[in-house]
């Protein structure tokens, strides 16, 4: 195998990319990806909690209050966040319609310690953003309020939780699972997975257009050839990372073993752009070779992701900066996996164009 | 008649070459790998999915404690005595020590504390639940009621930003009080049902939901009785993963028509095809009615699998429709193997967030009903919906497809098959198609008026995407790409008469097509918006829309402004005065904008 022909089919196959600009909308998708799931993550928590958002935290907003008096309403009455209405349910509700008040509660005249529980109603509009604003902020005072109730209680509990207490928080730490647990492995072998679409598409389209003899009778076998189009994917999956690598660090998000978590997927993704050679190689027609391809690539990636310590894993340990000595095993059964990958595609070439002269 | 039969052969054939090529070894190998999904689906959900492990690494004294800790596989637990915890402390992010959690500063420090609350809180729940005494664990409940304000519909409907800040009002009801019953002091439900309730709340929380109970803690219990924690609203999550389980065949399925379609165009085997005395639209639906008999299988067997209300199906059925639309006109546009790839992924990827999205929002929000999804979402969950809910998110998968169809019928035939132009310039072909020669000004029109859904769909992505950019600057790229869109939309169609026949642009002609392009565009828009806030309260409707009639005047010369500054810009330099065309028209559109919309000027 000559080095001078992998480059030049590597080299041909880039060109091509580039020529049909479709590596820029590849490039768009992998934006769009985590623009749009940043956006749902950032989106919906300050929809659950509302303090992240501090337009909405200087806000007074107005509640009824109909029923009997409990330490319910005292909370209520203290907090900053709203103000407080004594009135009759019904006039409450239909103040609640016409959006004068924010929420309506009710509150029976249960005793604290009676055997049965205290039954709150609370009556909110539908489908509205402002009701799931007052309900988060709702729920600290009816949580204190229960926390009230079981002090008082207390007596008729069986078994105590273990104790554990907390220093004051300091807010934060909501998205740090998000990205370091799904939008870096995610980000990060996005382009392993375009890469293996990819090589399917470049060796099925030499089929299915009859390329493939104008191509083996120039001086280049035919393993060359596909190797020099594994190549070619191969090499645009380290890139690829490591632009998402510093596109991240620019937005300050600080990743540990960057140069690791790239020799992780480099190897990883020569798994996957080998299989899907396999798969076209077999096929030689690309409506089949992508739909078993892609089957199979969901059933090989969720059985990875139920093993402990598996590649996805070790990326996530990796930027985090908590993987140990066991990443290198882990390596090393990748590499075994990609090198036995690796020589059945060279067998199966071979034969293929042993085949295809002598017959 | 003809047609009819036409169409049965052109299926029939269709379904004979699938499968002569499917069976060769794609079958076999096909139901192994369906098999073997579900058993690693099987295994997965025993397992658990392994991504997040041993993200923190935790110091704890007490033995129970690393006991209940080690069941969550991201923390990595070390149970060591005190004096070797403190000495070691620079390698935890967590030291739990006498029951007391110390934590640090730094980002994973303060993310593994927000795990470690969460499951503590799971454990104390999961100890409460056990309680004989259920009400002194929980001795508070609350009964949610939900009551809807006619209200809001109407403000928004008047173009009013309903906004989630409070009003400051007097607090007396203008209208008539209605008389609410008091609501009875206990609870309907028996104690163990409660109990039942919250073991199952506390026991979902499974590797899944552990993205959402960032959240909210509780998953979507749809009882309305709940214990204050539970107070959060609920993300119908399992609603939303079934409601991807209806995407997934549909957006494969629709490969396989796009790939069929290419296939044709390969080597010009299609020729054959183009040549038989039979009508182009009978060859399009021949060759989709398969696959789209195919979709429709699947839902219903899916529906069916899942026990689900068949009424499912009704707001699949334009989404299928969409996605065949977008299959169809794909597979006759993209050049190359690896184009037809990166277009489709990038058309579904899109196409899902589009669907996916406003679903989540299902129990919060009414514009979550711009989805067709929400309406599986709720029928999932036993609400009902109305006619009107359903024209209203459906109503742009209908008028999308349609527009799409007819594209590609109009497009079907050699010349365009098998071209061999640049994605761009084919598109632009396209588009020149359906631009009528005898009548440019009515086909400029209506091109104009039918581009508004799409407009609406790309501005809809635009917001998603510069949301996370900092407070200024998403606005700033909000106004401009906004504009740019609305500007490119109205311009595209006289630069393809310009290209088609540049004499055509005569200034009596630029002027009549910019005043058909600009009625089209401010008809379609008022029509989306009739269609769209029409269900929202049928009676007030008709008098918003005549009262703003009244100030319609100042939106038809803006968007006549903007298409004559793109014709003028086209007819002084060509083709190449598009673009400082369409740049110069996003700078009026803007500063319109600001002055009108946003009531301020620089």
């Amino acid at each position: 195998m000559m080095a001078k022909h992998l480059s030049i089919i590597a080299e041909k196959e880039f060109r091509s990319l580039l020529s049909e600009r479709t590596i820029l909308l590849a490039i768009l998708l992998q934006l769009f990806v985590a623009l749009f799931s940043s956006f749902l993550m950032v989106g919906l928590t300050s929809m659950y909690d509302p303090s992240s958002l501090s337009k909405y935290s200087r806000f007074k907003y107005n509640v009824g209050y109909a029923g009997n008096e409990s330490d319910l309403s005292r909370y209520l009455y203290a907090s900053p966040d709203f103000r407080v209405f004594q009135m009759d349910l019904s006039t409450g509700v239909t103040a609640l319609k016409e959006r004068k008040l924010a929420a309506v509660i009710w509150v029976p005249d249960t005793a604290p310690d009676a055997d049965a529980p205290i039954k709150v109603t609370l009556y909110t509009l539908q489908n509205d953003l402002q009701s799931a604003i007052v309900d988060v902020k709702l729920k600290d005072i009816f949580l204190r309020y229960e926390k009230d109730l079981r002090e008082i209680r207390i007596d008729r509990l069986n078994e105590k939780p273990l104790p554990l207490r907390f220093p004051p928080a300091s807010g934060g730490g909501d998205f740090y699972e998000f990205v370091y647990g799904l939008l870096i492995p995610l980000l990060i072998f996005m382009p392993a997975i375009i890469a293996s679409a990819l090589v399917i598409d470049l060796i099925t389209e030499e089929y299915q257009h009859d390329t493939l003899e104008t191509l083996v009778s120039t001086p280049v076998t035919f393993p060359e050839m596909v190797w020099g189009k594994v190549l070619a994917c191969e090499i645009l999956v380290p890139v690829q990372a490591a632009v998402w690598l510093v596109l991240l660090m620019i937005n300050g998000i600080a990743i540990e073993n960057a140069g690791l978590i790239l020799l992780h997927v480099t190897i990883s993704s020569f798994v996957l752009v080998l299989l899907g050679a396999l798969t076209a190689l077999h096929y030689r027609e690309r409506t089949a070779a992508q739909f078993i391809f892609s089957t199979a690539l969901v059933v090989v990636i969720l059985f990875a992701l139920s093993l402990p310590a598996n590649p996805m894993n070790l990326l996530t340990r990796l930027a985090v900066g908590t993987a140990g000595a066991e990443q290198w095993a882990v390596l090393a059964a990748v590499l075994a996996v990609a090198g036995l990958l690796g020589y059945a595609t060279q067998k199966y070439t071979e034969r293929i164009s042993r085949i295809s002269h002598t017959g | 008649m003809g047609a009819l039969a036409d169409i049965t052969t052109i299926a029939r054939w269709e379904v004979k070459k699938s499968f002569s090529m499917m069976s060769r070894d794609v079958l076999p190998l096909a139901i192994v790998l369906f098999v073997l999904l579900v058993a690693v689906t099987g295994f997965s959900t025993q397992t658990g999915l392994h991504l997040q492990d041993g993200m923190y690494r935790i110091g704890v004294d007490d033995p129970t404690m690393a006991q209940i800790l080690a069941e969550d596989a991201r923390f990595t637990v070390f149970q060591l005595p005190e004096r070797d915890l403190i000495a070691q402390r620079g390698e935890f992010d967590i030291l739990i020590i006498n029951g007391y959690a110390y934590t640090g500063t730094a980002s994973r420090s303060v993310a593994a504390r927000k795990t470690l609350e969460r499951d503590y809180a799971k454990y104390v729940g999961s100890v409460y639940n056990r309680e004989e005494d259920l009400f002194a664990a929980y001795p508070l409940w609350i009964d949610t009621q939900s009551v809807k304000s006619e209200l809001s519909f109407l403000a928004t409907q008047s173009g009013q930003y309903v906004s989630a800040a409070p009003v400051r009002a007097a607090l007396v009801p203008e209208g008539p009080v209605e008389q609410i019953a008091t609501p009875s002091p206990t609870l309907s439900v028996t104690k163990e049902d409660l109990r039942g309730q919250l073991v199952q709340s506390n026991v979902e929380n499974t590797q899944i939901s552990r993205y959402t109970e960032t959240l909210s803690s509780s998953t979507g219990t749809m009882d309305t009785f709940k214990t204050p924690s539970q107070l959060s609203p609920p993300l119908p999550f399992d609603s939303i993963i079934l409601v991807f389980v209806f995407i997934f065949p549909l957006y494969f399925t629709s490969q396989f028509f796009m790939m069929s379609i290419m296939n044709e165009r390969i080597e010009r085997k299609g020729e054959i095809l183009l040549s038989a005395p039979v009508k182009t639209a009978s060859i399009i639906i021949g060759k989709m009615r398969p696959y789209l008999m195919g979709m429709l299988a699947i839902c219903t067997a899916l529906t069916l699998w899942i026990r689900a209300s068949p009424l499912i199906i009704l707001p699949l059925v334009p989404v299928i429709f969409f996605f065949l639309a977008n299959a169809l006109l794909i597979g006759m546009l993209s050049r190359s193997f690896k184009e037809l790839s990166f277009i489709s992924i990038f058309f579904s990827t899109v196409a899902t967030s589009y669907l996916f999205f406003p679903s989540i929002f299902a129990n919060v929000h009414v514009i979550s009903l711009i989805s067709p999804l929400t309406l599986i979402v709720l029928t999932l969950q036993g609400t009902a919906w109305t006619v009107t809910d359903y024209l209203y998110s459906t109503s742009l998968f209908w008028l999308t497809s349609a527009v799409l169809f007819y594209i590609a019928a109009r497009n079907f035939k050699e010349e365009r098959l098998f071209s061999e132009k640049g994605l761009v310039t084919r598109m632009r072909e396209f588009l020149s198609e359906i631009l009528s020669r005898k009548h440019p000004f009515l086909s400029l029109f209506l091109l104009t008026g039918f581009s508004i859904p799409f407009v609406f769909m790309v501005q809809m992505m635009c917001l998603v995407l510069f949301f996370n950019l900092p407070m200024p600057a998403s606005l700033v790229f909000l106004l401009l790409f906004a504009a740019l869109i609305e500007e490119t939309a109205k311009g595209i169609g006289i630069y393809t008469v310009y290209i088609r026949d540049p004499g055509f642009l005569t200034w009596k002609n630029l002027i009549l097509a910019s005043g058909a392009t600009a009625i089209g565009f401010l008809v379609g828009e008022k029509l989306l918006l009739f269609v769209t806030l029409a269900q929202i309260s049928d009676s007030v409707f008709g008098s918003i829309l005549f009262l703003s009639l009244g100030s319609l005047w100042l939106p038809l010369l803006l968007h006549f402004a903007g298409v004559l500054i793109v014709a003028c810009c086209i007819k002084k330099w060509g083709a190449k005065g598009f673009v400082p065309g369409l740049a110069l028209a996003m700078v009026v559109h803007c500063l319109y904008n600001l002055y009108f919309i946003l009531g301020w000027f620089l």
